[in-house]
């Protein structure tokens, strides 16, 4: 009897001890060294060091593509969109370029030239005013729509040539301005190295593009809370999402924006009107690809509402929630099985 | 010899009062740990617990931010950030949400069981 006693605590106090033992644990690494923006990687491990080395593998995958993307900087020895945006002769650029710029004329032609690559001597121009409107909110101005006329006319996505591994720009006014694509299309490429490499029960959030791979070990559902726009402190979240092995990207004219005598003025620039797009406060699109995503919520926030849906539903695999300036929420057709 | 079987039930009865308790500690004591996890540049700064108000100034090489945390809810007061987008930021209180100053590099997040 006394053994059975001993045994009946020693099973009752290792129940109560070693509960949490041998499970796997939630880990959060924040950096903002990619993209121009923050970007969270979730992941569930029994061992922190096993997170750890995994996060360092997707930040260098993150700082290699951020390196070969950017719009803003040289960096020795590489050839990146800075170098093609300057270089004003063909060049020969990694694969991951090429691949990327082709994705951006597919995504040209999918959403009616409203996401385009080739926009960037516009969108250069709205970038100084809007950072010199943020550094000196007292001199904050808007470009001149002469100005912006005189550059849209470099904006022809014909005049990007890619051959093999070469790209060139055939328009020497023109400018490539990928922000609309490149973040998701980089975050999607490393969710499916991680797949194929087995690194699964992750999350990557690279500013609002959310990627999900493989399912929790808990055997919970990724839960995401998109945020609020409308401001109401009883509820702040617009919408908690349920998702596995997918995607949803945001757009948001609350993200980046300026201010004007008193006005804002976000990022998203409408190609046909050359400003800021109006209608919507935000655009979330859930598609198995971040990259399509990404290229989609960007489209949408350009389109209105009825021509949206409409092209939504024309779509495989995609589901998008509008928030209207008037705080209204429009949703796809079968958004909703995705809110918890 | 009964009642030296009356003990060891007593024994039983004891040891499962004493695991019960312990378990509901333990889950009591995680459901009201929330911590607001301040960190900057992806290293913690600070833990602080999300259940006592407080006002914290953080700084860095980078800038300042002031995080108040009030009955049971964070969030950033001021700034000298240039976008001011954390300080326009609603207040936060369930666990996996996060305010972030980018020009900063700085996260507030609330860290508890429920996660996001
Ligand atoms: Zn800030």
């Amino acid at each position: 009897m006394k053994k059975a006693i001993c045994l009946c605590l020693t099973f009752l106090l290792s129940l109560t001890f070693t509960g949490c033992r041998e499970k796997y644990e939630k880990f959060t690494d924040y950096s903002f060294d990619y993209f121009d923006t923050a970007t969270s990687i979730i992941g569930f491990e029994k061992d922190e060091s096993v997170f750890k080395a995994n996060c360092e593998k997707i930040k260098a995958k993150l700082g290699e593509y951020h390196k070969l993307y950017t719009i803003y900087s040289r960096y020795d020895g590489v050839n990146n969109l800075y170098s093609i945006n300057t270089a004003h002769t063909p060049l020969e650029v990694d694969g991951k370029i090429t691949e990327m710029l082709q994705f951006s004329k597919e995504m040209y032609d999918l959403t009616g030239g409203k996401v385009n690559v080739a926009m960037g001597s516009v969108l250069s121009i709205w970038h100084n005013y809007r950072t010199q409107g943020i550094d000196n909110p007292l001199e904050a101005r808007l470009p001149d729509m002469d100005i912006l006329r005189e550059a849209a006319k470099h904006t022809d996505i014909k005049g990007l040539e890619i051959k093999g591994n070469t790209v060139s720009l055939t328009d020497p006014e023109s400018r490539l301005d990928v922000g609309a694509i490149a973040k998701g299309y980089a975050t999607e490429q490393i969710a499916l190295w991680m797949e194929k490499e087995g690194i699964t029960g992750y999350l990557l959030n690279v500013g609002g593009n959310i990627r999900t791979v493989g399912n929790r070990p808990d055997g919970k559902k990724w839960q995401i809370g998109l945020e609020n726009p409308n401001g109401e402190e009883s509820k702040k979240y617009s919408e908690y999402l349920e998702l596995t092995d997918s995607a949803i990207v945001t757009s948001g004219s609350y993200q980046r924006f300026y201010t004007v005598q008193g006005k804002e003025y976000h990022h998203i620039i409408d190609p046909e009107t050359l400003m800021p797009a109006k209608g919507y406060k935000m655009v979330s699109v859930i598609n198995p690809s971040s990259a399509v995503a990404d290229a989609l919520s960007t489209a949408l926030f350009c389109m209105d509402l009825n021509d949206g849906k409409k092209f939504v539903e024309s779509l495989e695999n995609t589901e998008v929630l509008w928030i209207t300036e008037d705080g209204k929420k429009h949703y796809s057709k079968n958004f909703k099985d995705y809110i918890k | 010899m009964k009642s030296r079987f009356k003990n060891d039930i007593m024994l039983v009865s004891i040891i499962l009062v004493v695991a019960l308790i312990l378990f509901l500690f333990f889950k009591f004591s995680l459901k009201t740990g929330d911590m607001v996890v301040i960190s900057i540049n992806g290293e913690t700064a600070f833990k602080l617990p999300l259940n006592t108000d407080t006002e914290k100034t953080v700084k860095s090489e980078l800038g300042e931010n002031v995080i108040l945390i009030k009955g049971g809810i964070a969030q950033i007061i001021s700034a000298d950030c240039r976008d001011k987008i954390c300080v326009h930021h609603e207040a936060i209180s369930k666990s996996g949400e996060t305010i972030v100053c980018l020009p900063h590099k700085l996260v507030v997040v609330i860290n508890g069981e429920e996660e996001t």
